[in-house]
């Protein structure tokens, strides 16, 4: 059981990250939205990329932890990574969800295409699908140290599956537009100073939200814990 | 070391002898791959497109289809009169076990397209003998891949309520780059360029197979678990 003190205390330092992303949020959409120049060549879509770059960078990132607490789960038997790892792979299927919506808007302007076959767009899409497999696995076993242990192997699995599904699709065929930010140059010479700013900025409020997602996410996977354990123990003793 | 040996020898040996009685295994896996390419057939214009140009897909989704057909086979036979039970309760590794299912599996699955390549060559009328032996390294490499992936998912998958949908939707989206890499790998055997062009290919398959058979090793103690 937790103490009402220290419940009081989380709660303040959720309510602190809640008005720290939601700060960092608006600072970006100002950015995004009044602040940054618009591109000369692709015009006013190009904005979109200050929200297809980060939701790509976060869910790679959320599917990244996944990966580590499924180690971690395998290695330690506890509930606790087990949920991280849930709580992760959630979000993660979110906003790759976000990428595979926002990248189709800004390629029909530029590419004259809703969809082409393109190395990153096929692994993002190959990525989405495996992490729906595997919130799929978690829906269809019945709560316990199997669902725990099976997930964790399909998140182990899948994460080691990416440079695969990456060199896989580079070689079959590619036209993305190359990397801008971390060019052969040094990093952030591809990009005027105010957008590189901007995309920082939202990279950041980004990450920050993925953090406030996440402790929500694991706050509602360990209330359902809890009431799971409130039944069977009244189940139990009456 | 000799002791791991026969223990996987008597898995395998299991799994054939049961085989050899009922035959009901590899039989639906050769007229289902068979229906895959005939379905295939029907579906693209062989006057219009090259039938060296399709033909290495349509072969190896008939290879992978059928595949899952002996993957959902392999583990469920197991269940059935809780065999798997006896299995985890003798003193044998459950890494035994594992590569025991793994080599029935590949077995199986490799004969079957030793079956089919014949059929394909009269389908398409592709000559695959002059480059027969590129391409059966180009098969082993692919057939390893699958089963090694697909005898862990499956595995997994054989404990869930609907192993059927399950094992597919988790095995697919794992086997893309594999599938990628033996495609362009027949293609290009077919349009007879030598193995030496292909070398990052072979490269990808071969290290999917040991990283995936490596995992697996790590990881079917926490499957094969009660």
């Amino acid at each position: 059981m937790m103490n009402p003190d220290a419940v009081e205390e989380k709660q303040e330092e959720g309510n602190v990250l809640i008005w720290l992303t939601g700060f960092a949020l608006l600072v970006a959409m100002i950015g995004i939205f009044i602040y940054v120049p618009t591109e000369r060549t692709e015009g006013v879509i190009q904005r979109i990329m200050y929200f297809h770059v980060p939701c790509a960078w976060l869910s790679f990132f959320a599917f990244f932890v996944v990966f580590i607490c499924s180690i971690l789960f395998l290695w330690k038997k506890d509930r606790e990574w087990d949920i991280y790892a849930h709580a992760s792979a959630g979000i993660g299927v979110v906003f790759c969800s976000l990428v595979l919506i926002t990248g189709p808007i800004w390629a029909r302007p530029i590419w004259g295409a809703w969809w082409v076959w393109d190395a990153r767009l096929t692994s993002t899409l190959i990525l989405w699908l495996i992490y729906v497999a595997y919130l799929m696995l978690r829906a269809q076993s019945d709560a316990g140290s199997m669902r725990a242990r099976y997930a964790a192997v399909l998140g182990i699995v899948g994460f080691l599956n990416i440079p695969f599904i990456h060199f896989s699709v580079l070689w079959w065929r590619t036209f993305h537009p190359q990397p801008k930010v971390i060019t052969n140059e040094g990093i952030g010479k591809g990009m005027d100073s105010s957008m590189l700013a901007t995309l920082g900025l939202s990279l950041c409020a980004f990450t920050l939200l993925y953090f406030l997602l996440m402790g929500e996410r694991v706050r509602q996977e360990k209330l359902k814990d809890e009431i799971d354990r409130l039944k069977r123990e009244k189940l139990y003793s009456s | 070391m000799n002791l791991f040996l026969s223990q996987i020898t008597a898995i395998v040996w299991k799994d054939f002898v049961t085989e050899l009685k009922t035959r009901e295994l590899f039989s639906a896996m050769f007229i289902f791959a068979l229906l895959v390419i005939l379905i295939f057939i029907f579906s693209v214009n062989l006057s219009i497109v090259k039938a060296s140009e399709v033909g290495p897909g349509i072969l190896w989704v008939a290879f992978l289809f059928s595949g899952t057909l002996g993957l959902n086979r392999s583990f469920v036979l197991e269940k059935e009169n809780g065999c798997l039970m006896g299995l985890m309760l003798a003193p044998a590794d459950r890494t035994a076990i594992y590569f025991g299912k793994l080599i029935s599996n590949f077995v199986f699955l490799t004969v079957m397209e030793l079956f089919i390549l014949p059929l394909f060559m009269i389908f398409f009328n592709i000559d695959l003998l002059e480059h027969l032996l590129p391409l059966l390294l180009v098969i082993f490499l692919g057939t390893l891949g699958f089963c090694a992936l697909g005898t862990l998912l499956s595995s997994l998958a054989s404990n869930l309520k609907t192993r059927e949908i399950m094992l597919p939707i988790l095995l697919y989206p794992l086997l893309v780059p594999i599938v990628i890499g033996v495609v362009r790998m027949t293609g290009q055997i077919l349009a007879g360029e030598p193995l030496s062009e292909m070398m990052n290919w072979i490269g990808l398959t071969a290290s999917f197979d040991i990283i995936y058979i490596g995992v697996s090793i790590m990881t079917i103690d926490h499957i094969l678990e009660e």
